[in-house]
Order: C-alpha cells, then structure tokens, then sequence
C-alpha cells in the first residue's frame, strides 16, 4: 500500500519510455509511400517498422530519377535532400509550399489576396528557420513526405501540417516587367490541383500590395493578368528549377 | 525516513515545519529533476513532427486532445473523491470505497497524459513561439514534476494536514491550465471531432 504511489510512478515512466521507443521505431524506416493515407495509417503500429533502406523509401515515393544525394537520416527521420512540400495552413484560407534543395530552401506562404511572403532559408537536419521581407518568418521541420511548422506573415502565425507533392503540384513563380513595372506573381499549386495564388503588381514599393493571381494554366505555365500575359518558372527541388 | 516520523511533528506546529521540510526535500529534488529534464529534451532534442500515432483518429491533435479531456475528467474525480474524504462535502460521509476511487481515479488520469507528454516532446519540443504556446510547454514540465513530488510524498507519514491537499491542488490545476491550453485551444480552433 505504502508502495502504490511509487509504482503509479514508475508504471508512467515505463508506459512513456515504450512510447517513446515505439515513436522512433515507427518513425525510423520512413514507411514507403509515406504521406499517403494508407501509409499513415499503416504507421500507426509499431509493427510497420518493418526495416526498409532510406533508398528503397525514395525509390516508393518515386523522388528524382536522376541521381540524387543519398538522404540522410536525423532523430530516425530520413531527410530528404530534394523535397516539394505544399498544403493549407490551418486556419485562415491561406496555403504554404516549401521547396528544399540540397542546401537551400524557399518557402511561399499566400493566401489568394493580400496576405502573402516569399521566405529562405537553409536546411539543417531537417529543420529549416526562414525569413523573409517585412518581418516574416518560419520554422519548419520536415523529413520523408511531411512538413510541419509555422509561418509568421504581417504579424499572424499560420501553423501547418503538409505533405510533399510532385509536379505539376508545387510552386510557381512569376517575375516579370510589364509597361515598365515589374510583377511579381506566386502560385501554390495543391495536391488537388486547387491553386492559392497572389500577384504584387508593386513588390518594390515600400508596402507592396497584393491581389489574388490570375488562373496559372499548367502545361503553358502562362497567366492572362488582363490582356498581359505572364509567365511563370516553377521552383522545382526534384529538377532545381528556380534555385 | 520512518525514524523522522516520531510524535512530536504532529503536536508541535513550531517543531513540525523543520522535519515537514526534511521530508519534503528530497521528493522536491527529484520532482524539480524530472520537470527540468523533460523542458531541457523537449528544447534541447530536435522536434521530429510526428511520431507513433494512433488508430481512429484524425490526426494526432485530436488524439491528444481526446486523451487530455480524459484525463481532467479523472482529474476532476480526484478533485471530488479528495473533498469527501476530507469530509469537505456536507451532508455526505466518506463511502469505504472513496479511497480507491481517489486512487483509480488517479492512476488513470496519469496515464493518460502520460502518451500526450511522449507525443508532445519527442513530435513537437518545448516551444515558445506564443504565449499559449508557452504557458502550455512549462505547465507540461511542471505538471509531471509536480506529480512526481506528490506521488512521492504522499506514503511519508508526519505530514502537516494541508501538504496533501496543496500539491494535489498544484497538480490538478497545472493539468487543467495544460488542458485549456491545448485540448480547448484545439477543440474550439478546429471543431470538436475524433
């Protein structure tokens, strides 16, 4: 009886300790296909830490065909070096795409309108810390398939929780001089196709404004802004594009 | 410590407080251990943002949120069971079984929070980036140092009458604090869903 208050202890200690061991070898291998349902479902037993080779985990997900830098592995997480990370942030409409490229990182957090913010950063065993123009910034950590973190725009904190995508999803940007003024244009393209996008017909001045982007059309990779038309590069980790 | 627990504490409230603080020391000590290596892993080990979820639910938010309603549900039971057996309840006299229902009541809340607190550190890490972000992060660590220290106090015998009462009271509201900024926050932040 004397000793009850001790064992509550310890039966707590154990039951986190287990846990905790069950957290990182569930999360170790990096199920293959991570990120999609299934897979996430599949992750919620320990016994799915069937051992896998990070490189077969990148071979399921069907990352670059190319040769590629191995991923490493961090806390039991497998980093990739090469990731496209996009989805809505939790509350407030607005949607964040992440795109990791060997040892940079650009991030664009908009929201169809007048709140948006380009950030960069550089990665750090899966963690990236970004900043970007007029006081934003972002902590992110990400590693095979999912992102989650936060980005601080004009003073809000948007949290979110991704998963990686493959083009045409992704993110697309746009800078682009026209009748003398320079356009500056992003386009989050989600998993669904739905695109979140913002267009700055000012981004020099001091306190650019925004407006929701023209419809980017994905195999021409052009935007009509009325009757001008825009062209947009995608920023890419798999191919490199716009680093 | 059974040496300590001669007669006079309990008659002499002046002589009580040196041997009250002899035996609160070292369940303090430990107490303040466990509260500062759980805030130093979660600051100090690189949030890993996920980690073994559970089956049924949503995400892992919900999961949490889920568990810690449950738990301030067993705790709000401890918070009953204690007030009868301290005869603080009129008309209602202390049943046989209100000891263990204190006892049970208890260990079930504890463990509980007990697979919130390996989600929240090992996924997420002590964070300050708000307010409520904060609050909740130290009231986390401190909630299992302060339960610790009960637990640990709690078969010494010569307490004062009001040691019991007091880190019972510290631990349940550090846990409903930690309840209403997380499980609340989420609940009224995303809806109320599994």
């Amino acid at each position: 009886m004397k000793r009850s208050p001790l064992i509550t202890l310890l039966t707590g200690a154990a039951l986190g300790l287990g846990l905790w061991i069950a957290s990182m070898v569930a999360a170790s291998p990096a199920p293959a296909g991570y990120g999609t349902p299934a897979a996430a479902a599949a992750a919620t037993a320990p016994a799915s830490s069937a051992p896998s080779s990070p490189a077969v985990a990148v071979a399921g997900t069907s990352l670059p065909a190319t040769p590629s830098p191995s991923p490493s592995a961090t806390g039991g997480f497998v980093i990739p070096p090469h990731a496209n990370y996009v989805g809505p942030v939790m509350a407030g409409g607005g949607a964040i795409a992440i795109v990791v490229h060997d040892t940079a990182a650009i991030a664009y957090y908009c929201d169809n309108g007048a709140i948006e913010a380009w950030l960069s950063g550089v990665p750090h065993h899966g963690h990236l810390s970004m900043t970007g123009k007029n006081g934003a910034s972002s902590q992110v950590n990400y590693a095979l398939g999912h992102a989650r973190g936060w980005v601080a725009v004009d003073g809000h904190r948007y949290t979110f929780s991704v998963t990686a995508v493959h083009a045409p999803s992704g993110l697309y940007r746009s800078i682009a001089v026209v009748r003398g003024a320079t356009v500056k244009a992003g386009w989050i393209v989600l998993a669904d196709g739905t695109q979140v996008g913002s267009l700055e017909a000012n981004p020099d001045a001091a306190a650019p404004t925004a407006r929701k982007a023209p419809q980017l059309n994905l195999t021409t990779r052009t935007a009509d802004d009325g009757g001008v038309t825009i062209t947009a590069k995608p920023i890419d980790a798999e191919t490199g594009s716009g680093f | 410590m059974a040496a300590q627990s001669g007669a006079p504490a309990p008659l002499q409230p002046a002589t009580a407080s040196p041997g009250l603080a002899k035996l609160l020391v070292v369940p303090s000590l430990i107490g303040g251990l466990v509260a500062l290596t759980l805030g130093l892993y979660g600051r100090l080990h690189h949030a890993t943002g996920i980690a073994l979820n559970i089956a049924g639910f949503s995400s892992p938010g919900s999961v949490k949120s889920w568990l810690a309603t449950g738990a301030v549900v067993f705790a709000i039971i401890q918070v009953g069971s204690a007030l009868v057996m301290y005869g603080k309840v009129p008309r209602v006299a202390a049943p046989s079984w209100i000891g263990g229902l204190h006892q049970w009541s208890g260990r079930i809340a504890f463990l509980l929070s007990v697979p919130v607190a390996v989600h929240c550190l090992y996924a997420l890490g002590f964070q300050n980036y708000s307010t409520r972000v904060l609050i909740h992060s130290i009231l986390g660590c401190l909630f299992f140092g302060a339960f610790t220290v009960k637990m640990l106090v709690l078969p010494k015998r010569g307490l004062s009458g009001w040691v019991l009462p007091v880190l019972g009271a510290i631990v349940f509201a550090a846990l409903v604090l930690i309840w209403f900024t997380s499980a609340y926050w989420f609940f009224s932040t995303f809806g109320i869903k599994r």
